[in-house]
């Protein structure tokens, strides 16, 4: 299943100002392709990841997975698109700070109707995947952030998702750890032939993916930017 | 003096006190819900321990204002042993004592005033002028207004605005079954004479009191100012005058009385304070915890701006102090008005019996142990997390790098220790009430302790045996709110807590209440039983006053549906610090003792012995005070000397709380020296009804106003009446309690569940939708407040348990135990059934945020 975005724009109104955050965006991502989209803070990046994942939904245009369009559903069959086919990882991790890894890691399983048994036999490889096996009962308050990132990552994969959305998943990791994950993410959508999109500042991703894009002012243009090439090598 | 600007500008540590207000200034600015929440959480806490103490302290506070006002300067007292006084002579006799520099004669009389109004129950005082020489606060000033009294009576305001009466008009007095018409002279109000104003002490001079009374010669009461350093001999000189049948006493011995009376509904109020104080800190506490993410991450900026710990500890002590003394005034306020309308009755089982007022003062101290109380919450749940961070070698970091539930985890090891420090709490109470009921008290304050001590053990198993059967269930939201109830441990024990202390308190002490209400009832019915219709004095409750034995006791055998009359006799007796209820039954009577009030001793034996005279019936704290055994004798201060009585048996209390002294009337008109009734016990023939021969008894006594008839019912009503009256407050404390924590749980609740709106985000945007995280909640709070009902009810048995054993040994109040399974289930109800109610909306809400926050825009 292929994610496909078309003429996808996204505004807000700023202290009367309206930011074009996402401007008249065609995207297309086919199964078992890895994109990454570069580009500096603020570029729009993470709106568009959101619009992917219909969290939030365009203001124009449409976005559409296996060729259903999700960015017209009502909250609930857009929290069942996202909780059935889609994995996110958070720039911000969105875990819970008392909760040991498994549990945060079991959480979206949980909301597929999976008994507690079978969520954390689902999510324990992905624990040891992403090499947490032996730390699964600290909570984040007694990791590294690093250590949480794996975490987010692990939980984005567990429930085995159709469409794969990663929003800075290596931006707090070192370079042999960042390599491990991208490799992972890069394994994934081979593997299994799911479309990946990433948003990175990650110099190394460019190694790992089939498909460049750069965002800039909410535009997408194909390949790197000439302003980041000197930071990428591919 | 230094001004204002001067005061600003001094430095702690380095930081100037308007940098100080200037901080917290910012603070409210820009966190002024947070601010108000925790605000409101040590508000609540601070009404309910005001208010607790206010009406607690109000009865013995304000006796002890009219004692004081009236007494002046008096030291020593001649008091009767009977309502019969004693004669004006002896008093005389005192008066020209040497060494004694004041005295001031009282003829104090139970009495019914009627107005235009209505009517009630007051004390007929009369005075001489030498009370105005004893210049006590109420009576200094009195001397042209007790001139003006003449022949009529001077009424307190309070009084005057129940009945309608007004200066110039005219009242009836009910007294010794005798009806007298009488002018108002004056109504005194707070102006003239103080606190007297809401008393129900009507004063008339000595001679119109003694003629109201129909005791002319007689009074009960001298009060004795001595000259400065002859009161010993002045002491020695009145007991040789009083020659062993008048007592001699401190001026001020009703207050001992009076709190040895009052001593039980006290000690159960004493326990809900301290019960109200811990609510109070955990709602202080949990409104504190919901902020200290937040001011952790300011301490770390604070640091890392180049503040030092003394001066972060002295920005967030100065913001603590301030929220708590603001919030603690707030919370004096509202508890002041809690007092004043829920727990404003004075008990009419008191007021009969010792000159109180339903005036509540506010003392300082009172006022100064809530608002302690208040900022003390404050600063322990603001500074506890601070400490800990700046203590930490590198706070900044370990504030910065640790997420916002930092602090929520609690370990093993302090689970295990905090449930055997409970179960260690639990054993001692168990023993030291064993050994000393009068531990009762603090015990139960233990208890509340232990209840908390025991929630994160019965919550940590709770959440793992819900944790182990969502591992096998599909679907279910439960796993997730199990995860979400573990990730915040610390919030969560809290709360419970707060759950389990109002549980605890509604189930302990309003269950000790329920077995007395229905003790006593039972109690009731079985005295009064003994008789289809009974004729006692207007206002008299517990057969206590007298009225002349003229023809109309003759009258009232002749009526046709009369079968017989008896004779009841009885009156309070000073003994020790106990006025007890002397209770005189005719030898002829069906039965003497109530047979479910025996606790010690034969019932034939103890009747026999009774009839046979010589012997009396003692109540078990009297006896046990006495060392008294069945068979054993005893002196009794009675106003013909002392006299040698026979333990013929033990009983309960019969509910008046010093205790009762049941003997025939026979030895009562031998050693009280008269034969005036208390009481007529008429049986009527077979055949008459009550409400008949009721009719028929009031026709009979058409002459006698001052006397009132009732059926067996309405008197038992009556007496019941007056028993739930006098532990109304406790009940009106224990449902606020219930209701006041459960409305406090359902605001932490709503707030708790309010602030997680970015962790609902993090979830909805994992998938989840919102009837799935309403679902969550609601299991979470149902584990949460169930946890919490479960421990605080568990305990609260227990606590019930040792109150009525209590009750039943060191009071002798007839309390038989009864679970109370339905009030209990009541009890959880109302708990569980507010707090879901209440957090119902917020749920909701907090459930439905949309998952378009900024910080996902880039």
């Amino acid at each position: 299943m292929n994610l496909q975005l078309r003429e996808v724009s996204k505004r807000y109104v700023s202290a009367g100002e309206t930011v074009h955050a996402v401007d008249r965006v065609s995207l297309d991502v086919a199964p078992g392709e890895f994109v990454a989209l570069y580009g500096p803070s603020g570029s729009g990046k993470t709106t568009l990841l959101s619009l992917a994942a219909a969290i939030l939904h365009p203001d124009e245009g449409t976005v559409r997975f296996g060729g259903r369009e999700v960015s017209g559903l009502s909250p609930s069959e857009s929290a069942r698109y996202r909780r059935e086919q889609t994995g996110v990882v958070f720039q911000s991790f969105h875990l819970m700070g008392g909760a040991s890894a498994l549990d945060n890691a079991v959480l979206k399983l949980l909301a597929l109707g999976m008994t507690f048994g079978d969520a954390e036999t689902a999510a324990r490889p992905w624990l040891e995947r992403v090499g947490l096996g032996e730390q699964i009962n600290r909570t984040p308050g007694e990791m590294s952030m690093g250590e949480r990132q794996r975490v987010a990552i692990a939980r984005a994969l567990a429930n085995n998702p159709r469409l794969l959305l990663a929003d800075e998943p290596t931006g707090n990791l070192d370079s042999k750890r960042s390599r491990e994950i991208l490799g992972l993410l890069a394994e994934i959508c081979h593997d299994r032939e799911i479309p990946v999109l990433l948003a990175t500042h990650d110099p190394q991703a460019a190694a790992f993916v089939d498909q460049v894009y750069t965002m800039r002012d909410g535009r997408l243009s194909e390949g790197l930017d000439i302003e980041l090439q000197p930071l990428v090598r591919r | 003096m230094r001004s204002a600007r001067d005061l600003l500008s001094l430095r702690v540590f380095g930081l100037r006190v308007s940098v100080l207000f200037g901080l917290y200034r910012q603070r409210l600015k820009y966190h002024a819900v947070r601010e108000l929440l925790a605000g409101g959480g040590i508000a609540v806490g601070v009404a309910l321990v005001f208010g607790v103490l206010l009406a607690n302290g109000s009865v013995l506070g304000s006796a002890r204002e009219i004692v004081h006002a009236v007494d002046g300067s008096a030291s020593l007292e001649l008091a009767a042993r009977s309502p019969h006084g004693f004669s004006q002579r002896l008093a005389d006799q005192a008066e020209r004592l040497p060494g004694v520099q004041d005295a001031a004669l009282l003829l104090r009389e139970n009495a019914v005033i009627e107005g235009p109004r209505g009517s009630r129950s007051v004390q007929l005082v009369g005075v001489t002028a030498g009370l105005i020489g004893l210049r006590g606060s109420a009576t200094k000033d009195l001397g042209s207004g007790a001139l003006l009294l003449g022949r009529g009576v001077g009424l307190p305001s309070g009084v005057a605005e129940s009945i309608g009466a007004q200066t110039d008009g005219t009242v009836t007095l009910l007294v010794g079954g005798a009806a007298h018409t009488t002018r108002v002279r004056v109504v005194l109000n707070a102006g003239a004479i103080g606190s007297l104003s809401t008393s129900g002490l009507v004063v008339a001079r000595l001679p119109v009191a003694q003629a109201l009374a129909g005791q002319p010669g007689r009074v009960t009461e001298v009060l004795i100012r001595a000259t400065p350093g002859r009161e010993r001999l002045v002491a020695g000189e009145l007991r040789r005058l009083a020659a062993g049948k008048v007592d001699v006493l401190p001026a001020d011995a009703e207050l001992s009385l009076l709190n040895e009376t009052a001593k039980p509904t006290n000690q159960s109020s004493a326990l809900f304070a301290a019960i109200s104080l811990m609510v109070g800190f955990l709602l202080a506490l949990n409104a504190m915890l919901l902020i200290v993410p937040e001011r952790r991450r300011e301490i770390a900026e604070m640091r890392s701006q180049g503040y030092d710990s003394k001066q972060v500890l002295v920005v967030f002590a100065f913001q603590a102090v301030a929220l708590g003394i603001v919030a603690s005034l707030v919370g004096v306020v509202v508890g002041d008005i809690l007092a004043r309308t829920l727990f404003e009755s004075t008990p009419i089982y008191l007021s009969v019996a010792f000159p109180i007022s339903g005036q509540q003062g506010v003392h300082l101290a009172t006022v100064l142990i809530a608002v302690g109380a208040g900022v003390a919450a404050a600063l322990v749940a603001s500074l506890v997390p601070i400490l800990i961070d700046l203590a930490s070698k590198g706070p900044v970091d370990a504030v910065l790098n640790r997420g916002e539930d930092a602090g929520q985890e609690i370990s093993a090891g302090v689970m295990r220790r905090l449930a055997i420090a409970g179960a260690v709490v639990v054993l001692c109470v168990t023993i030291a009430v064993r050994i000393a009921p009068v531990l009762t008290v603090a015990g139960g304050v233990a208890l509340a302790l232990a209840s908390l001590c025991f929630i994160p053990l019965v919550f940590r198993t709770v959440t793992r045996v819900l944790r182990q059967y969502a591992r096998k269930r599909h679907g279910g939201m439960l796993a997730v709110a199990v995860i979400e109830l573990d990730a915040g441990a610390t919030r969560a024990v809290a709360l419970a807590g707060i759950a389990a202390l109002a549980v605890y308190g509604s189930t302990a002490v309003d269950g000790a209440r329920r077995d007395l209400t229905h003790g006593l009832d039972r109690t009731f019915a079985e005295y009064i039983g003994t008789a289809d219709i009974w004729v006692t004095t207007s206002g008299n409750n517990l057969t206590v006053n007298s009225f002349p034995a003229d023809r109309s006791i003759t009258e009232v055998a002749r009526a046709p549906g009369v079968g017989s009359v008896r004779v009841d006799q009885g009156e309070y007796l000073d003994v020790g610090a106990r006025r007890m209820w002397v209770i005189a039954r005719p030898r002829d009577g069906r039965t003497i003792l109530p047979a479910g009030q025996l606790l010690e001793g034969s019932m034939a034996r103890a009747t026999g012995l009774l009839r046979q005279g010589g012997w009396a019936a003692v109540s078990s704290a009297f006896a046990a005070e006495h060392h008294l055994r069945v068979g054993d004798t005893f002196a009794l201060p009675t106003p013909a000397g002392p006299a040698r009585f026979g333990v013929a048996a033990i009983t309960t209390n019969i509910g008046w709380p010093p205790g009762t002294i049941t003997l025939n009337t026979g030895d009562y008109s031998r050693y009280w020296q008269t034969g005036d009734p208390a009481a007529l016990e008429i049986n009527l023939k077979p055949g008459v009804s009550a409400a008949e021969g009721k009719r028929e008894v009031e026709s009979a006594l058409q002459g006698r106003p001052g006397l009132r008839v009732q059926t067996m019912s309405e008197r038992i009503s009556q007496f019941q009446h007056n028993a739930s009256q006098g532990l109304h407050s406790l009940a009106e404390i224990a449902s606020l309690l219930l209701l006041t924590a459960s409305l406090a749980l359902a605001a932490a609740l709503s707030t708790v569940i309010y602030q997680r709106r970015a962790q609902f985000v993090s979830l909805k945007e994992d998938g989840f939708d919102r009837w799935q995280l309403c679902r969550g909640l609601l299991i979470e709070s149902v584990v949460l407040i169930g946890i919490g009902c479960l421990d605080g009810a568990i305990l609260g048995l227990y606590g019930h348990a040792l109150a009525n054993r209590y009750l039943r040994l060191d009071t002798g109040f007839p309390a038989p135990f009864s679970l109370g399974a339905l009030q209990l289930v009541l009890t959880l109800l109302i708990v569980a059934g507010v707090s879901l109610a209440v957090i119902a909306l917020p749920g909701y809400s907090a459930a439905g945020v949309p998952t378009t926050r900024p910080s996902f825009r880039e």
